[in-house]
C-alpha cells in the first residue's frame, strides 16, 4: 500500500502535483509551485485561536439576536428590526423559500459551524479523540464554504444607504455584535487548516489505538 | 525540475482531507469520504449546472426583485431599475457595488466557468496556470453574489410601516438566489486538475 511512501507528502488541490510538506516549522505556508494555490500553513497556536474566535463569535451571535439591529422612522412611524426578523418577514410575505435560505446561510450554518468548531478544537486542545469527530469534522468541511455572513454585512451597508435619504435610520446594538461575530468567523475558519487539522486528528486516533 | 504528479503514482487526493490514498480504494481510509482520482463525471456536471444557471438567469432580470408599496401605489423594481435608481439618486459607488456584485461577478462566473470548461473539452495545452488562476477566482467571488438578496430582505423586515410604506419582496429574488447557489455548486464540481492532465500526459 501507498500510504506509507507517502507521508508527508501532499498533493495541489488545483494542479496535482506532489510535494514534501514534512518537517514544517512553525509560521512557514507552503503554496504550490506550478499554479500558485494554497498548500497548508503550520501555526503552533491554531487550535487555541480557533477555540478563542469561534466562542467569542458564538456569545456575538447571540448578542445579535437578542438586540434591535435597525431601527427606522418616518412621519411619526417606527419599525424595528431584529436579525432573525430578516427571515421571519421573508416567509410572512410568502417566500418561505428565500426564508429558509436567508436564515440558513446567515445564522443557521455559520451558528452550526462555529459550535460543532468549538466542541472539535476543545477535544483537539485537551488531546482526546472519539471516533464522532471525523464524521462531523467532515460535516464541518462540507457546510463552512456556504456561510455568508461577510457578504449579509456588506449587505446590511448597501441597505443602509438606499435607505437613508427615505426616513430615520438608527444602528442598534446587534449591528455591531454582528460586524464581531463577521470578524470572528473569519478568524476562527482562517485557523482551521485543511492538512494540519487532519494530521492532528490522525496523529490522536493513533495514540489512542495504541492504548 | 518537474515534479510528479499524484495521479502519476496511482495516488488518489481526497477532496476534505488532503490524504493521499490508493485510487483503487472507494473511501478514504482517513475521513471516510467517496474517494476519485478525479471527480466524476465533472465536465457534464459543470455545463449542466451552468446551462441551469443560464436560465435561471433569465427571470432573475425580467422579473422585480423587490416591489416599493407607497401610500397604496405599488412600484416593481428589477435589478438594474435598481442600479438606475440608485445613479439618479446621487449614490454612484452603492450602485457600482450593486453592479458589480448583481451583474458583472455572476456573468463574469458563468463566462470563465464556460471558458474552462470548453478549454478542458478541446484539449487545449497553453496557459494552464493562468486557467487554473481565472478558475479559483470564479470560486472565490461566487457568493458575493447574494449581496443583493440580502439588501432584499432586510429592507423588507426593516421597511414595514403599513398603509405608509411598505416593501415586499419579488419572484427574481428566488430566481436570483437559485442563479448564485447553481454557480456555486458548478463551480464545485468542476475539477481544476483536468486543466493540467493534459499537458501532465505530453511531459511522459
Amino acid at each position: 500500500m501507498a500510504t506509507p511512501a507517502s507521508a508527508g507528502l501532499v498533493a495541489c488541490p488545483s494542479c496535482d502535483l506532489l510535494f514534501d510538506v514534512g518537517g514544517m516549522r512553525h509560521g512557514e505556508k507552503a503554496v504550490c509551485t506550478r499554479c500558485g494555490d494554497f498548500l497548508t500553513r503550520v501555526r503552533d497556536d491554531c487550535f487555541l485561536k480557533l477555540q478563542s474566535y469561534a466562542i467569542s463569535g458564538l456569545v456575538s451571535l447571540m448578542i445579535a439576536c437578542a438586540f434591535p439591529f435597525l431601527s427606522f422612522e418616518s412621519s411619526g412611524l417606527e419599525s424595528i428590526m431584529t436579525l432573525p426578523q430578516t427571515a421571519q418577514q421573508l416567509y410572512d410575505q410568502g417566500r418561505p423559500d428565500l426564508a429558509f435560505l436567508v436564515a440558513g446561510f446567515i445564522i443557521v450554518i455559520p451558528a452550526a459551524v462555529l459550535g460543532l468548531l468549538t466542541v472539535l478544537s476543545t477535544c483537539i486542545i485537551r488531546q482526546r479523540y472519539y471516533p464522532w469527530m471525523v464524521p462531523v469534522t467532515r460535516l464541518v468541511f462540507h457546510v463552512q464554504n456556504w456561510s455568508m455572513v461577510e457578504v449579509f454585512f456588506i449587505g446590511v451597508l448597501v441597505s443602509l444607504v438606499k435607505i437613508a435619504h427615505m426616513a430615520t435610520v438608527v444602528i442598534g446594538i446587534s449591528f455591531w455584535a454582528y460586524g464581531a461575530f463577521a470578524l470572528c468567523f473569519v478568524a476562527s475558519v482562517g485557523n482551521l487548516d485543511r492538512l494540519q487539522y487532519w494530521n492532528e486528528l490522525e496523529r490522536l486516533a493513533g495514540l489512542k489505538r495504541a492504548g | 525540475m518537474q515534479g510528479k504528479t499524484a495521479a502519476s503514482r496511482n495516488l488518489a487526493s481526497c477532496h476534505i482531507c488532503l490524504k493521499l490514498a490508493d485510487a483503487s480504494l472507494h473511501e478514504c481510509p482517513r475521513c471516510g469520504e467517496p474517494l476519485h482520482l478525479r471527480k466524476s463525471n465533472s465536465l457534464q456536471r459543470t455545463l449542466a449546472l451552468l446551462v441551469t444557471a443560464c436560465v435561471l438567469y433569465i427571470p432573475a432580470n425580467i422579473l422585480p426583485i423587490m416591489v416599493t408599496d407607497q401610500f397604496g401605489n405599488s412600484t416593481d423594481s428589477t435589478i438594474l431599475g435598481g442600479v438606475v435608481l440608485l445613479i439618479d439618486m446621487g449614490s454612484v459607488p452603492i450602485a457600482a457595488i450593486i453592479f458589480i456584485a448583481s451583474v458583472m461577478v455572476p456573468l463574469g462566473k458563468l463566462i470563465a466557468l464556460f471558458y474552462v470548461c470548453w478549454s478542458v473539452g478541446t484539449g487545449r495545452t497553453t496557459d494552464p496556470r493562468q486557467r487554473t488562476v481565472l478558475y479559483r477566482a470564479a470560486e472565490l467571488i461566487g457568493k458575493w453574489s447574494m449581496v443583493d438578496v440580502f439588501v432584499v430582505s432586510i429592507l423588507v423586515a426593516l421597511v414595514h410601516l403599513t398603509g405608509l410604506l411598505v416593501i415586499l419582496p419579488g419572484a427574481a429574488a428566488v430566481a436570483f438566489a437559485g442563479v448564485v447557489i447553481v454557480t456555486i455548486v458548478a463551480a464545485e464540481s468542476f475539477d481544476p486538475r483536468m486543466i493540467w492532465d493534459q499537458q501532465d500526459v505530453i511531459n511522459e
